[in-house]
Formats: C-alpha cells, sequence, structure tokens
C-alpha cells in the first residue's frame, strides 16, 4: 500500500509528461476541416470556355456536368451532403484558365476542381494544381501534356486524351478500311505531337506505314498537304486539326479529286451542321468517316437520358438553334467519377481519400464509348471511339469499337 | 520524286498560289496606299478584311439580300467607317502633333475593337461560309485542278486592281492621292484638300478589303481571327517594295506561290515560315524590296 502511495506521484509525473508529449501530435493527428467541405456542402470549382472562339468546345459540356450534379442532388446528395459548384469563364486561354483555377482555389475555397475544355490551356495550370494537392478531375479536355507523366492529384482524358485520339483512327484506319498506307494530318504543335506519337506507335503495331503532313492552324492554302497525300496513293486520310483546317481540308480534298476514305478526328467536329454547311458540297463527303467518343449515336435511345435531362435543366437553351452544341454529353462522365469517388470516399471525405478512390474507378459509364478506368500509373480515362459513316447528312454506325493502345512508358 | 509528281506539284502549286496570292495583293494594295499616301502602317487591314466578310455575311446569309446588293451595301459601309476613322481618331492624332507611331497604335487599337464588336455578336465563335454566287465545279489546266470559284477570285482580284491602277494613275483624285504621297505641304499649296484625300484614300484601301474579304471568304472560311492574313500582305507589300503599287501586287503572287512550293517540295511545317524567309532574302539583297526603287536618303 505504502509502495503504491510511494510509487502515484511518480506515475502522474509521467503521465503528465506523456500528456504533454502526445498531446500536441494527438491535436495535430485530429483530422482537421478540408475546405469546402461543410457538414452539408461539397463545394467543386468548375471552369471551361463559356464565351469566346472556343466556347463550342465547353459551354454545354459545364452546363451537362452541373445538370449531373443537380440530379444527384434531387437525389438525395453524397453522404447527406449537397454539391455546390462555383463556375468560370476561362475561355479556353492559358491566362484565364490559370486565374480561374487560382480563384476557385484560393478564394473560394473549393474542395476540388473539375474543369477544362482544352489541351493547350489546362496544361499551364497543371504545375499550380499539383502544389495545391487539390483534386482535379478535367471536363473534356483531352489535357495530355497535364496527364503525361501522371501527376499525383490530376485526371482527366475522360472523353479522351489526344494520344488516344491518334491510336484510335489509326486502328480504324488499318482495322476497318485495310489501309497499309496512311496519310496523317495534324497541327505542327504540341497538341498535334500527342496525337502522332500514338498514331506512329499503332500504326508500327498494327503494320501500317504512316504519311504524315503536319501544318499550321493558322493555314489558309492547304493545296499543299491534300496533293502530297494524294500524289503518295495513301489508302485513306486521317484528319485530326480542328475545325477550320479540316474544312479546308476536306473542300480541298473535293477540288483534287481524292477519292480515298478520309477519317475525320472528333476535335475537328465542334458542329457537325456547320462543317457540312462551310464545306458546302454534298459531293465532298462521298466517302467520309466520323469519329465519335459517345457509346452511341447523338440523340440515339442509349443517350436519350442525357438529352432529356438537358432540355429538363435548361429549356430556353434547348430551344435555340445549335443546343445543346455537339460535346455536350462529354461532361457527365466527369461529373461522374466525381460522384463516384466522393461515395467512396466515405461520409469524412478528404482530398487524399478522394484521389485514392478515383485512382481505382473503372465503370462503364454508359455515356462514352470505352470504360472509364484509372490506376495509380495511368490518369487517361478513355481511349476508345466509334465511327460513323457521314454522308453529309446520315449517319450510319460502322460495328465495333476502336480503342487506342499507346501506354505511357515513362518518357 | 518522279518527274510526273514534280510537275504536277509546279503546276498545281502555281495554281492555288495565284488564287490565293491575289487576296494577299489586294490587301498589300490597300496597306500600300495608305502607307504611300499618309505614312501610316495600317494595321487594322486585316479587320476591315474580316469584318467586311461578317458585314456581307451577315446581309447575304442572314438578312437575305441579293449578293450583289450586299456587296455594294458592304463596300459603302466598310468605306464610310473606315473614313470617319480617319477624320474622326487619325486626324486628331495627327492635330495632337503625336509622333508617327501614335498612328500606327491608333491603327492597332482599331483592330482590337473590330475584332472584339465581332466576337460580341457571337458570328465569330465558329467557322463560317456563305454561299458562293459561282457555281461548284472544275476543270484542269495542265494537270493543275482549278475550281470555277478560283478563276473568279482571281479574275475579280485583277479587276479591281486594275481598277484601282487606272484610278491612281489616271484621274484627279488619284493624281492627288500620289501629289499628297509625294509632298503633302506642296500639295497643299498647289490646293489639294488634304483631309478629303486622306479620308478617300482610307475609303479606297477598305474598299479594297473589303471586295477582298467577299472573294475568298466562300473558300477559305471566316473566323474572328482570319484578319492574321494581313501579315502577309504586310510581307507581299515588303517583298515588292512597301511604296510600289506594282510591286505590291507581284510580292502577294510571289508570296502566294511560295507557300505551295515550300509546302510541296520542302514540308508542310514550313509553309507558313516560307514568307518570313522570303522577306529576310529581300531585306539582305535588295532592302527598297522588288520594285522599291533606289534608296533615297533626306538631308536636312
Amino acid at each position: 500500500m505504502i509502495k503504491i502511495f510511494r510509487t502515484l506521484p511518480k506515475l502522474a509525473s509521467a503521465a503528465l509528461l506523456g500528456a504533454l508529449i502526445v498531446g500536441p501530435q494527438a491535436k495535430a493527428q485530429a483530422p482537421a476541416a478540408e475546405p469546402g467541405l461543410t457538414a452539408t456542402t461539397i463545394k467543386i470549382g468548375m471552369f471551361g470556355p463559356l464565351s469566346g472562339p472556343s466556347m463550342a468546345y465547353g459551354f454545354d459540356v459545364v452546363n451537362a456536368a452541373r445538370m449531373y450534379f443537380d440530379k444527384i442532388n434531387r437525389e438525395g446528395g453524397i453522404h447527406g451532403r449537397r454539391i455546390e459548384v462555383v463556375v468560370e469563364d476561362d475561355r479556353c486561354t492559358a491566362n484565364d484558365v490559370v486565374a480561374a483555377v487560382k480563384k476557385l482555389v484560393e478564394q473560394d475555397q473549393v474542395f476540388m476542381l473539375n474543369g477544362g475544355s482544352c489541351s493547350a490551356p489546362v496544361v499551364a495550370a497543371r504545375d499550380y494544381v499539383v502544389r495545391s494537392g487539390v483534386p482535379w478531375v478535367m471536363l473534356n479536355a483531352s489535357g495530355d501534356g497535364a496527364l503525361y507523366p501522371p501527376q499525383p492529384n490530376i485526371f482527366g482524358a475522360l472523353s479522351i486524351s489526344q494520344r488516344a485520339v491518334g491510336g484510335s483512327t489509326i486502328e480504324f484506319a488499318t482495322r476497318q478500311l485495310s489501309a497499309k498506307r496512311i496519310g496523317y494530318i495534324n497541327h505542327d504543335d504540341a497538341y498535334g505531337a500527342w496525337n502522332l506519337e500514338a498514331a506512329r506507335f499503332q500504326a508500327a503495331q498494327n503494320g501500317a506505314e504512316l504519311i504524315v503532313e503536319s501544318i499550321n492552324p493558322a493555314i489558309a492554302d492547304v493545296t499543299a498537304p491534300v496533293l502530297k497525300l494524294r500524289a503518295a496513293n495513301v489508302d485513306a486520310i486521317i484528319i485530326a486539326t480542328y475545325a477550320r483546317p479540316a474544312q479546308l481540308i476536306l473542300k480541298k480534298a473535293q477540288e483534287l479529286n481524292v477519292n480515298k476514305p478520309i477519317v475525320i478526328a472528333v476535335n475537328a467536329i465542334a458542329n457537325l451542321r456547320q462543317l457540312v454547311e462551310n464545306v458546302g458540297s454534298r459531293e465532298a463527303f462521298r466517302n467520309v468517316y466520323i469519329q465519335e467518343l459517345l457509346a452511341a449515336a447523338p440523340g440515339s435511345e442509349k443517350l436519350a437520358w442525357v438529352y432529356d435531362l438537358y432540355k429538363q435543366s435548361y429549356p430556353e437553351l434547348a430551344a435555340k438553334p445549335d443546343h445543346p452544341q455537339v460535346y455536350m454529353p462529354y461532361g457527365i462522365p466527369p461529373a461522374m467519377v466525381i460522384v463516384r469517388a466522393l461515395q467512396a470516399a466515405g461520409p469524412q471525405p478528404t482530398r487524399a481519400k478522394v484521389i485514392a478512390a478515383i485512382e481505382q474507378l473503372n465503370f462503364d459509364s454508359g455515356v462514352m464509348a470505352g470504360p472509364i478506368s484509372f490506376s495509380p500509373t495511368d490518369r487517361a480515362g478513355q481511349k476508345a471511339s466509334i465511327y460513323f459513316r457521314f454522308d453529309g447528312q446520315a449517319m450510319t454506325p460502322v460495328p465495333g469499337v476502336f480503342a487506342s493502345r499507346w501506354t505511357y512508358q515513362g518518357q | 520524286m518522279s518527274f510526273d509528281v514534280a510537275l504536277l506539284f509546279i503546276q498545281q502549286g502555281v495554281a492555288s498560289g495565284l488564287v490565293t496570292g491575289s487576296v494577299y495583293a489586294l490587301l498589300a494594295v490597300a496597306i500600300v496606299i495608305i502607307y504611300r499616301t499618309t505614312d501610316v502602317a495600317n494595321f487594322a487591314g486585316g479587320e476591315f478584311y474580316m469584318a467586311a466578310a461578317y458585314l456581307a455575311f451577315f446581309m447575304i446569309a442572314m438578312m437575305a439580300l441579293p449578293f450583289w446588293l450586299a456587296v455594294i451595301a458592304t463596300i459603302v459601309v466598310m468605306c464610310i467607317g473606315a473614313g470617319l476613322f480617319q477624320r474622326i481618331v487619325l486626324a486628331q492624332v495627327a492635330l495632337a502633333r503625336g509622333v508617327a507611331i501614335n498612328l500606327v497604335i491608333a491603327t492597332l487599337g482599331l483592330s482590337y475593337l473590330v475584332k472584339g464588336i465581332v466576337r460580341s455578336t457571337g458570328f465569330g465563335d465558329t467557322p463560317r461560309t456563305f454561299p458562293s454566287v459561282v457555281p461548284d465545279g472544275s476543270f484542269t489546266i495542265g494537270d493543275a485542278s482549278v475550281s470555277y470559284l478560283d478563276v473568279t477570285i482571281l479574275g475579280a482580284a485583277v479587276l479591281v486592281m486594275a481598277l484601282f491602277f487606272w484610278v491612281f494613275n489616271f484621274t484627279k483624285t488619284g493624281r492627288a492621292m500620289r501629289a499628297v504621297g509625294m509632298n503633302r505641304r506642296a500639295a497643299q499649296l498647289v490646293g489639294i484638300n488634304l483631309g478629303r484625300v486622306e479620308m478617300m484614300v482610307w475609303c479606297f484601301a477598305s474598299a479594297i478589303s473589303g471586295i477582298a474579304a467577299i472573294l475568298i471568304a466562300p473558300k477559305l472560311l471566316m473566323t474572328a481571327e482570319m484578319g492574321s492574313v494581313v501579315t502577309m500582305a504586310f510581307a507581299a507589300a515588303i517583298v515588292g517594295g512597301f511604296t510600289s503599287l506594282p510591286g505590291a501586287v507581284i510580292g502577294g503572287f510571289i508570296i502566294g506561290i511560295t507557300e505551295n512550293m515550300v509546302g510541296l517540295f520542302v514540308s508542310s511545317r514550313a509553309i507558313n515560315v516560307a514568307p518570313f524567309v522570303i522577306i529576310m532574302l529581300v531585306l539582305i539583297f535588295k532592302p527598297q524590296g522588288l520594285f522599291g526603287g533606289a534608296l533615297k536618303v533626306r538631308k536636312v
């Protein structure tokens, strides 16, 4: 008993000392409240081109993601929290994207980011987002420069990466069109280099020869690249440029009587009706195929729920001509990724938990041609396309899904 | 490369180069007449061209005006707009005894303003065209395929240039313009109204840019950025000699054909670089341009 009384002060001192040492650590380990989270809301920072010349690439993509978040909110939210979005216009320029991201992270204190519709500008925001540690799920930007090499908290290519565009078009040309010599017209910038890299990879794997014509996006006269491909007697021509050069090439191909199949990559099809109008002649579409990243034709039964939801969510916009814009459904898969990751992260989500959850995602969105899949070493979500024969009016589906096989090798 | 292919490349390259070159030539003429008469390098030349295309598009496609009426209306509106810019902005800058660079900056300001206005309409966000009055179809000259539209563009451009040369060389207005370009003070002393002539020069230049736009829009498509083609017009003007009207025309054709030849025989990547290589070569071997005449030194 006496022994106990003698040892009690020592035990008390030890306990006090232990409390002094362990206390602050224990306090530090207590989960701090993550920015953008409240008991009832999760704040998501969205950005995309809501104005400017590239608006067609993202305006309705942002709308689609928002309407999906609204749908989730109506169904009860995520673990009792509603998704709250803050939207910024990035005009698809590097300066505006960086400004939008900084504002959303620093001023609006969002929990995570969901934005970006244009490849080159999103790359400008990469370093800042990596330093901030904020999880970023891109909208429909291919964003190869931000996805390769893989970054810890950046995920994208939910519609497709530029690498996968190149790989998929070559897969289609070799498998479906039996092309052995393929003319490939791309941009002479980083964007073009990305799709060419995988195109070359897939061509080599499929035993095809690639004849490449890289052009400046502002080119006025496309006689040279088209005539050279005609003279090279290629079996098919792939156009992987933006809309304006692609339309000039189609017109010129008709003028120069190019009668080989022409495959137009998705980058060039911001507005299908305008494409036909600008090319001017149905004859120019006598042997044309278009790449589509969706699981089925836009407006088809499989995707009807997306278009119906758009009409319900934005009745005034839906009544306007050219709406929804071509890329509208591409906003759904990024929103699905965010919702699934937040659900997987549990009732007490942290940014780290969300990032870990996205890394494990592998699901069929029902919207895109291929599965949405990430891994600890792969940040590009979707790599497949379907194709349609397009005669300037009707789209006839070509059976099958054509996927890129290019993978990042740590170059 | 076989001989037949090389021959095809040369023929098609020249044929297509003449067509785009004719547009560069028209824009170069518009730049040169302003520079020659008023000593102002007009950096808004491309935006005159762009604005005219959208104006014509609006009248033809949206208001359903007959093509000929839309063309006349576009030229008139462009003419009035450029004349007002000269009278309201440039004349004021000159009155303030601003240095020449102020006038150039004023034209740059105008270019951003015009681009912003077109963008704000929403029309400039998508590449567009308007219906060509020429039917689809083409024929061959040698091995070169030439469309009816190509022939129309080239023919109309040559006609407009010839008409302007006649005005500039053989009419009272043209003589007044040349006189102002040679010596402003002397021209004023013999009774030429300086302000009126300068306004007319801007009016003529914008009308020429407008015609170039209407000719080429169905072929090259319209975007709010299409005015960047003015870079090629400056290249054409420098190659031809910045004060020479025939030089500007020849320079335009040289740039148009060279772009194709470089693209066909060197690399498609080099197409947009080619004009600047030509400029460097011209500046090294003939600094006054091909038709710029001998170097003049003004002594004080």
